[in-house]
């Protein structure tokens, strides 16, 4: 029995349906739906070059598939992390697997107070200082998250590298291409952002409450 | 029509440049005596980038306006100073000044005469995006060309195809702000500006010796390479130990003042080692309960 004309059928079906999902594709908004109509497409593409034997489309999709498929888990992951992190320890980790590497030597200036800010930094080892204040700051600690979103966008104190180490940067451009393109991560972004300015505003009502009781201490016993 | 040349404008605004910006306004509470410098400073940085530039040059003498301790002379010295820095002599800076001096007429012999400059292998690489830079500096390196090898560039006017390569090297200033060289001069003049806020907050009267240190570099080639280590080592040895409190400078003013003196144009910076050497020790042999040694 001939089957070539139902390859043919199936051939056509297959090239309306996959266009049918590049244009929604293409028509949408933000990445996550991108990314799954972009698998849809691969996969109806790949079904249909398969029995036409259409070897280069074969190919080109079968690239594609896994490509689309993780960077659709990535956003995914991202989107749970900060999710997570809302919820739990404010941390912002979930930003390691964005930036990039770099070795500071001892005496080097990451940023200067008043300067223009456009990346943060993840301190993996070494011993940083906040100049001005001669707050040394812990492996792990997050520094620069907030030079994003404040108006004036300026450092606030100039950090320096007092013993060499290594440290992960991401620049703002970066987090807000992430913002912009998935707004799940942008909600969970922004309560994040309010719950640590939150708790800084929490530690400093502590301190300021510490400091206006010890003199009321230092009065009642003198 | 408008709307859909702006969006292409801004997709395309790094290959293009963003030249259509109006002047940045003049700082808030700016005192008039300074308003001058600061104008001047303004409308250099317009001609040599863009509006962009120029208002960065606003955000950081923003910083000493109404600031302790920072009288108009002093706003303005930094106005100057800070101004004459950001617009350094590169390639393209080179190249658009002296295409100024001909767009604004030729001198009485007819002819300009040709500009020819010395620029280190390094310096010439430094106007390229770090991507592209970084692997060509590595090359170069291994085959030890950098830091030996110089290299002699010729800025004239005196045909249509010279005036035309003039045109393509003051054209590159579009790629200027994502250049190594432009990365180096922002660590740079934050440095200076960091300095100075230090000299304000810890020793006020040696502010107006920090800031004059900014004319020690100038130019290009040896004499730009040299000024920048001058800098640094007066910085290092003297200014920074002085606001850290690890050297007890009195006269931080009068120590860097020597310690210019004491510049020569020597790689090897011999006299200015041995003399901030010196200042160093009466520093700590002055100050009691110090370690001399430290």
């Amino acid at each position: 029995m001939d089957t070539s004309h139902l390859a043919e059928h199936a051939g056509a079906a297959g090239s309306l349906f996959a266009s049918i999902f590049v244009v929604a594709t293409l028509s949408m908004r933000t990445m996550i739906p991108l990314r799954i109509f972009a698998i849809l497409t691969n996969v109806v593409l790949i079904a249909t070059a398969l029995p036409m034997h259409n070897y280069p489309v074969l190919v080109l999709h079968g690239v594609l598939l896994p490509l689309n498929s993780y960077r659709l888990h990535q956003m995914l992951q991202l989107v749970r992390d900060v999710k997570q992190s809302v919820n739990s320890d404010l941390s912002m980790e979930w930003l390691k697997p964005f930036m990039t590497e770099r070795k500071c030597g001892p005496g080097e200036v990451l940023f200067y107070k008043d300067e223009k800010a456009d990346s943060m930094y993840y301190i993996v080892s070494g011993r940083f200082r906040l100049v001005e204040s001669g707050i040394e700051l812990p492996v792990g600690a997050i520094v620069g998250e907030f030079g994003m979103i404040s108006p004036s966008n300026t450092r606030t104190q100039t950090l320096e590298c007092v013993e060499g180490g290594l440290i992960l940067s991401v620049s703002y451009d970066q987090v807000e291409q992430l913002y912009v393109q998935n707004p799940a991560f942008a909600f969970y972004f922004l309560r994040l952002a309010s719950a640590r300015l939150f708790q800084n505003i929490e530690t400093l009502e502590r301190r300021l409450a510490q400091q206006t009781a010890t003199p009321a201490v230092v009065a009642k016993s003198a | 029509m408008g709307s859909v040349r702006s969006s292409l404008r801004y997709l395309f605004a790094d290959i293009i440049g963003d030249e259509d910006g109006d002047p940045p306004f003049l700082p808030d509470s700016l005192p008039e005596a300074a308003a001058p410098a600061v104008s001047d400073g303004i409308h250099l940085l317009m001609e040599y980038q863009g509006a962009g530039y120029a208002q960065l040059y606003v955000d950081r003498i923003r910083r000493f306006v109404r600031r302790p301790n920072v009288e108009p002379v002093l706003l303005s010295r930094i106005a100057q100073l800070l101004a004459a820095r950001m617009a350094y002599e590169d390639l393209s800076r080179i190249a658009q000044l002296k295409l100024l001096k001909l767009d604004r007429g030729r001198g009485p012999s007819g002819h300009e005469a040709d500009d020819v400059r010395r620029f280190h292998l390094d310096e010439l690489i430094g106007v390229l995006p770090p991507a592209l830079a970084d692997s060509l500096l590595a090359c170069f390196e291994q085959i030890g060309w950098l830091g030996r090898r110089r290299l002699t560039v010729r800025f004239s006017t005196r045909s249509r195809l010279a005036v035309r390569r003039l045109r393509m090297m003051a054209g590159l200033r579009r790629w200027r702000l994502h250049s190594v060289r432009y990365a180096e001069e922002r660590a740079w003049v934050e440095r200076w500006l960091h300095m100075i806020a230090r000299a304000l907050d810890k020793q006020p009267a040696a502010a107006s010796a920090v800031i004059a240190t900014a004319a020690m570099i100038e130019g290009q080639g040896d004499s730009y390479r040299q000024g920048l280590a001058d800098w640094h080592a007066i910085i290092d040895g003297l200014a920074k130990p002085t606001f850290d409190g690890v050297l007890p400078t009195s006269d931080l003013a009068a120590a860097i003042a020597e310690a210019r003196a004491a510049a020569m144009p020597d790689p090897r910076q011999a006299a200015l080692k041995r003399t901030i050497a010196q200042i160093r020790a009466r520093a700590l042999a002055a100050a009691p309960g110090t370690n001399a040694a430290e």
